[in-house]
Parts: C-alpha cells; sequence; structure tokens
C-alpha cells in the first residue's frame, strides 16, 4: 500500500471517530426539556391541532392551557420564538410551573421555534445548554439558534421574501420564525409554524399576546416593550406603571414597514393586541468576549463593559453584567404591567392570575425558588 | 497581554508553521490553528465546535463543487471555448469597450445571486480563455475576474453583506439600490480601464484566433448553449418570480445545467471530468472547512470578540481605521456580520443606507483576503496560478482604491443620501 494511501486511511478514520463524537452530541440536541407545569393545567395541546402538516415535525411544539373556567379574556404568551434568547423561554417555564388562573384563560408556548432548539449556529460557539439550580436540584435547559434547524428547511435562498410582502431579507432570515409571519398554509416550514400560531390566535379567540425576547446589548430596542398601534394606550399604561416601580421600558410602536414580525402581523391579521418585549442579553453581541454557559446565567462580558465606558456605542448594558434571573425578572414584571393595564381598560374581560412572582421577588431569591 | 491575544498569537503562528514548516495545505493548517486556539484558551479538545465550525461553509462548498463540475461539462462539450472564440472576434475592435463590457459581465450572476464565488465560477470562467488569448498575463486576467466579483457582489439588485447588516440592525433591505450602484460600478468601470490599458497590449486577432481551439458551434448548432441557458434562466427565475418558482437552490441548479450537457455537443467522459473538477475545488473546499473551525474557536475563546472590541476602540478620530479593518476579516459575511453590524451604530449620526452601503464594499473586500483569499484562490483555479497568493498582490492596487471609495462613501454619507434622494 503507497504511503499517501495510508495518511488518506487514516485521517479518514480520524474524521469518522470525530463525526461519530460530535453527532452523539448533536442527536442528544433532540431530547425535549422537561416541564412541569402547576396545578391549574387543564390540557396540553400541540401546534400542529392548527395546521394539521405540522404534525410530527419539530415544529409541532407544545402548548399549555390553563383555564380558570371563570369568564374572561385570554391571553397568550411565546417563549423561545428565539432559542438563542434564554430569558423568554425562561420567563415562559416559569410561569407555566407557577401560574394559578383564576379568571380567563392563559396559553402558554415555552418553545415557540422548538426546531430552534435542536441545533446552534455554526461558527457562533453556542453553548447546547445551560444547568440551572432548582428546587429539584440541577436541571438543564436547552440553548439553541436564533431559527430553525436546517434540516427542517433548507437550503436558504440567497434572499428571503416575505409572504405576502414580499419585502426583502437575507436569506438566513427565511428560518427566523419572528420574520415569517402571517405565514401561510403549505409555505416554508417556517411559515408554517409562524401560519398556526396565528390560527392559535384566532381560534381560541386570544385577546392579548406575548413575545418575549432579548438582543445584543448594541441594538436599539433593548429593555423595550413593543406593540401595534392598536395597543398604543395599552403600552403607554403599562410602561407608566413600571416606571413607578422604578423599572425603565421604553415603548415603541411596530414599524408598519418592516414586515413578518409578531408585533406587526399578529396586530394586522388577527383582533388581539400584541406585545413584544426585550431584555439586554450580551451572548448575542457581536462584540461578546468568550462564549460560554456563564455568560447565558450571569451576562457578564468585559467587552461590553469596556463599549459601555468608552461611550463609542449606545448600549444598553449593566457594567455588573445582565444575570439571566434579573432578565426573566424583568419580562415577569412587564407581563404583570401589561395585564394589569389590559385589565383596567376591559374590565368585561379580566384576566386575574395568582403566584406569579414579582420583579423585586425573583431578582433576590433567584429563579430557583420558582422552577421545579 | 489578553489571553484573547495570546490565544489568537498562537492560532497565527500554529497556522505559519503548518504552512511553511510542515508544507500541509491552508485547510489542514487552518484545523490546525484551530485546535491550538481552542487548547491554548482552556477549552480542550471540543470535538463539538470543530465539526459544528467545519459546517460553517456547507453552502458555498457545494456551490463550488457543483459549479465546477458544471464548468468541466461545459468546456468538454466545445461550449466554453466556442463562446470565448465569438466573444474575442466581435470585440476585438474595440478594446476598450470590450473590457469594460467583459467587466460588467462578469460581474453579472453575483448582482442577481449576491455571491461573489459565482462570478468567477461562471461568467469569469468563460472570459478567462479569451483574455489570455489576447496576452493578458494569468494574474492580470485572475485579478481582474477577482475585482469583477467583488464589484458583482456589491451591485444591485442583491447584496447579501447588506442584507446581513440590516438584519442586525432590523433595517429593510429598502432604498440601496442607487448607494449599492455608486459603491460598485464607477470602481468596476476604473478597474476594467487600469487592467486594459496596463495589460492588453496590441494583438493581431488571426495569431490569437489561430491559437484557440476551433468553435464546434457548426457542428452542434445552437444546443451546444443549452446548459448555460438552462442554468442562467433557472438562476434569474429564482429572483424574479421567486414566489412562483420552487427555490432549488444554486447547486442543484448547476446539477441541472451538468444534466442538460448532455448530448449538446462533444462527447463526455463524466467519471473524468466530474473526478477531475472535484480534485480541482478540493483545496479550495478544504480551506472553507478549516476557516469555519477557526471562526468557531475564534469566536468560543473571545478571540472575535476581542477583535471587534479593539477595533472599535480606537480613536474617534480613527474611527474610520475600524471600517477599514474589515476587509481583514476574510470574509465578507463575517465582516458584515461581525463587525458591520456595530459600526452602523457608530456612524449612526449619519445616512444609515449610505453608510452601510459603504460598510458593505469593505465587507465584500474581505471575500480577496487570507486566510482564504476565496476569490483570488477560484481566480488562481481559473487562470492556472498555483500561488492564488499572487493574485492577492496583484489585486491590492484595487483593493486599496476600492476601500478609499468606502472611506468617502462613509465620510460623505450624508451629502451623497441628499444628492441621491435629489435625483
Amino acid at each position: 500500500m503507497k504511503k499517501n494511501h495510508i495518511t488518506a486511511i487514516a485521517f479518514l478514520l480520524l474524521a469518522a471517530i470525530l463525526a461519530t463524537l460530535a453527532a452523539v452530541e448533536f442527536i442528544g440536541k433532540r431530547e425535549k426539556d422537561k416541564l412541569f407545569p402547576a396545578e391549574g393545567l387543564t390540557r396540553v395541546g400541540k401546534l400542529s391541532d392548527y395546521l394539521h402538516n405540522l404534525k410530527g415535525s419539530n415544529g409541532d411544539t407544545d402548548i399549555y392551557f390553563f383555564d380558570s373556567g371563570v369568564p374572561g379574556g385570554t391571553v397568550l404568551l411565546l417563549g423561545g420564538t428565539h432559542p438563542n434568547e434564554p430569558s423568554g423561554y425562561l420567563s415562559a417555564v416559569l410561569l407555566l410551573e407557577n401560574i394559578k388562573v383564576t379568571t380567563g384563560r392563559m396559553i402558554v408556548i415555552p418553545q415557540a421555534c422548538h426546531s430552534g432548539y435542536t441545533c446552534t449556529d455554526p461558527m457562533e460557539g453556542l453553548p447546547a445548554d445551560f444547568t440551572l439550580d432548582t428546587r429539584s436540584g440541577k436541571r438543564k435547559f436547552s440553548f439553541g439558534s436564533r431559527v430553525g434547524n436546517p434540516l427542517d428547511q433548507w437550503p436558504d435562498p440567497e434572499v428571503y421574501l416575505h409572504y405576502p410582502s414580499g419585502q426583502k431579507l437575507s436569506g438566513f432570515e427565511t428560518r427566523n420564525l419572528n420574520r415569517s409571519y402571517p405565514g401561510r398554509a403549505d409555505g416554508t416550514f417556517s411559515e408554517r409554524v409562524g401560519y398556526a400560531i396565528v390560527e392559535l390566535i384566532k381560534r381560541e379567540k386570544v385577546d392579548l399576546a406575548f413575545d418575549l425576547h432579548e438582543a445584543a446589548p448594541e441594538i436599539p430596542i433593548i429593555k423595550a416593550i413593543i406593540v401595534h398601534e392598536k395597543a398604543k394606550e395599552l403600552g403607554a399604561m403599562a410602561v407608566l406603571n413600571l416606571e413607578f416601580e422604578n423599572l425603565k421600558y421604553a415603548l415603541e410602536i411596530s414599524p408598519k414597514t418592516f414586515r413578518g414580525l409578531s408585533h406587526r402581523e399578529w396586530g394586522d391579521s388577527t383582533s388581539v393586541l400584541p406585545v413584544l418585549m426585550e431584555t439586554s442579553n450580551p451572548i448575542q453581541g457581536r462584540l461578546r468576549g468568550r462564549t460560554n454557559e456563564e455568560m447565558i446565567i450571569y451576562g457578564v462580558d468585559k467587552n461590553y463593559k469596556t463599549a459601555l465606558e468608552s461611550g463609542k456605542l449606545r448600549i444598553e448594558y449593566d457594567p455588573d453584567g445582565e444575570p439571566l434571573k434579573i432578565r426573566v425578572a424583568r419580562h415577569i414584571e412587564g407581563f404583570r404591567a401589561v395585564v394589569a393595564a389590559y385589565n383596567e381598560m376591559n374590565p368585561e374581560k379580566e384576566l386575574l392570575f395568582e403566584n406569579i412572582p414579582g420583579f423585586t421577588e425573583i431578582s433576590e431569591s433567584g429563579l430557583k425558588n420558582y422552577l421545579y | 497581554m489578553s489571553i484573547e491575544l495570546i490565544t489568537l498569537l498562537c492560532m497565527l503562528v500554529a497556522f505559519a508553521l503548518a504552512v511553511f514548516l510542515l508544507k500541509l495545505p491552508a485547510g489542514v493548517s487552518l484545523m490546525i490553528s484551530a485546535v491550538t486556539g481552542a487548547l491554548v484558551a482552556g477549552e480542550g479538545f471540543p470535538v463539538r465546535h470543530l465539526v459544528e465550525g467545519s459546517f460553517g461553509f456547507l453552502d458555498p462548498i457545494m456551490i463550488i463543487a457543483t459549479a465546477m463540475i458544471f464548468m468541466k461539462t461545459v468546456e468538454a462539450t466545445g461550449a466554453l471555448h466556442t463562446i470565448s472564440y465569438h466573444m474575442i472576434k466581435s470585440l476585438y475592435r474595440h478594446p476598450t469597450i470590450m473590457m469594460i463590457l467583459i467587466t460588467y459581465f462578469v460581474m453579472f450572476p453575483g448582482m442577481l445571486t449576491g455571491l461573489s464565488s459565482a462570478c468567477i465560477l461562471t461568467t469569469g470562467a468563460l472570459v478567462v480563455r479569451p483574455l489570455m488569448a489576447m496576452g493578458m498575463p494569468g494574474i492580470a486576467v485572475g485579478s481582474l475576474i477577482t475585482m469583477a466579483a467583488v464589484f458583482g457582489e456589491i451591485a444591485p439588485p442583491i447584496c447579501i453583506p447588506v442584507m446581513i447588516i440590516g438584519g442586525g440592525v432590523d433595517m429593510p433591505y429598502v432604498g440601496f439600490e442607487l448607494p449599492l450602484f455608486l459603491a460598485s460600478f464607477p470602481l468596476a468601470t476604473i478597474t476594467a480601464i487600469i487592467i486594459r490599458f496596463r495589460y492588453l497590449k496590441e494583438f493581431d486577432i488571426n495569431e490569437v484566433l489561430a491559437k484557440m481551439e476551433k468553435p464546434v458551434s457548426q457542428k452542434h448548432g445552437i444546443k451546444l448553449f443549452i446548459p448555460i441557458f438552462v442554468v442562467v434562466v433557472l438562476l434569474l427565475l429564482d429572483r424574479i418570480i421567486p414566489q412562483y418558482m420552487p427555490h432549488l437552490g444554486v447547486p442543484l441548479i448547476f446539477l441541472i445545467g451538468t444534466l442538460a450537457a448532455f448530448g449538446t455537443g462533444e462527447k463526455i467522459d463524466f467519471y473524468k471530468q466530474s473526478s477531475l473538477a472535484v480534485k480541482n475545488a478540493m483545496p479550495v473546499m478544504a480551506i472553507l472547512v478549516g476557516v469555519g473551525m477557526f471562526i468557531q474557536i475564534m469566536t468560543l475563546t473571545g478571540v472575535r470578540g476581542y477583535l471587534a472590541i479593539t477595533a472599535l476602540q480606537m480613536p474617534e478620530e480613527l474611527k474610520y481605521v475600524a471600517g477599514m479593518i474589515m476587509p481583514f476579516f476574510g470574509s465578507a459575511y463575517a465582516a458584515a456580520s461581525v463587525v458591520g453590524v456595530p459600526l452602523v451604530f457608530v456612524f449612526i449620526s449619519k445616512n444609515e443606507i449610505i453608510v452601510t452601503s459603504g460598510l458593505a464594499l469593505l465587507a465584500a473586500l474581505g471575500d480577496t483576503m487570507p486566510p482564504p483569499s476565496l476569490l483570488c484562490a477560484y481566480a488562481g483555479q481559473m487562470v492556472g496560478e498555483k500561488n492564488h497568493f499572487k493574485i492577492l498582490r496583484h489585486s491590492l492596487f484595487y483593493i486599496i482604491l476600492s476601500m478609499i471609495t468606502a472611506f468617502v462613501i462613509i465620510y460623505f454619507a450624508d451629502g451623497i443620501g441628499s444628492a441621491l434622494t435629489r435625483y
């Protein structure tokens, strides 16, 4: 056998070993997180209940219904639209595992883009998951890609044409759930997931809907509540109430020209009042340093501290870090404030809950006490 | 010295030692460099990250493989040299106009697909032979198609670096046509004219035509051009009527074009041609696998962030220098994503559409730069130059000219913006 053949065989074997080791980890990403819904859970549905062709796919995410049995409004809360934004997901899980609905109905989708939880983005060096201390001990939570898994939708076009507006975006965005709304029943995988969520809003007659997000500290919409123009008063009232609690949230109105986003398309295609909230998440940032689990949990990054001190960028970053517990606390408090404002404006369709911790409780005692 | 800087230096030293001392291919050297970076930064041997990173450029790798098979196949049918022959014969009387038109012709696939590599692998491959037959040195031809590919990537209607930056700052891809035209066509024209007067000397057309392979169009007729027509039409339909056209993807389009080539011209030994194509493309594909691993480890260890924050930390009067660093990321997409997005915020007080267009030009130059020097490597394959860095060296003048243009665009963004709005 020639010497170069031996080298080639050796390299092929090495590649096969590495591929097998990596494959085991990649396949492990398909394992679902175990969630422990609170006692008031009335049923668990599937997204395919609203679009049959999603059945059995990675888009067929779980939907948790909490019906008080007392007439009132219906609220929907989405976490995990972007699986690399863990505070949205954790906020949904925290509500799911604690909430007691006393009037009206609450629907929770913790992993709206379930497909994105089955992979991470190449060249981003992201952790596959993160571990938190909870009441039951150490508990692992999935971390994923901003967009759906290419195994579910591939290849990406060079240019993504939003349906129905025809707006052009980078091809990568074709797998972004929050650019896919209102979606279409026979469209791409992401468009079908988006369509099913809009169908859920219509069929379940949802009155108020939340989409929980995070963004890099340099993105201007950080720590903002973004609403469709028809929810402008609602948002203003909530932001004002939050000010009284010394919590600053900027109120943004959804731009009419930027299409495909939940706060625009849910509002345009259904009667729901859509609300999107953002917290500051350094692991999404372009300036971030070493990328690891600690950055997800503690949100400490020396590069962002430097950038903040230099004043070169307008960034929203606490020099001591942006810990996950604070980001979750902001989302939960924002949710409470918007619901309170909604109740004030719609007394005939009240939404009343118990057992939801406030900002101070979560930020002081951490997430441990509120996660099973 | 920070750990990130130490890691970066170790990665660069490992790369240099592997290339120059161990004489390993650039792709393998990049993989060794990535592993070194992970070890130095205390990440051990992160198998998942290394494998995941290697998939970072999966789509371009598939495009390269299929495009090379397509080009080898149409070369074997005789279509390629027939086109070259007729191109020279019809345009040789007006060399300056010919050069400008050839440059625009090379840019065309990039304008439609947003892919710089498509320019070199399709139209670029078509013009190489006629230009060399006219006496232009291979390196100069390589340089011309490399720069045309950069300008094609930036030229409207499709500019992926702008879309990547836009995606990062929530800016829709609207109103970029004129600014991108301004950032690409004047530079392309100037580059074409300079190269024409520098390298295209007087030539005897009969001598040139005599040196070339004879066209086979009379023997096979119009059907000779069916595969090229199929590829161009499918690429166009994908862009013009995407709402009615299933998205095939560029690799599949090239494969369809390859299948369409059978029976259109001279007999094809497909096994031989495809093996040769993949063999030729292998070093470039290996480089892309290595670059993916390299970038993944840079991100994991904080080196990527270190470079981005260092660029942003430059003094106020030097903030434009941060932009000038973009090409050195070695990839248009990486530069657009990592530095392009923060820089839009740095220049927030200026017209953001014009600034983004200027930044996109800087980012696109990244495709010419090491470590992968992707466009130069492709161009090297086309003109038969083994050391593709010679093409890079030869293109430096045009790269610097483009960087100066980008600087002017960003510096005068407001003035340019209001002038374009007026007209």
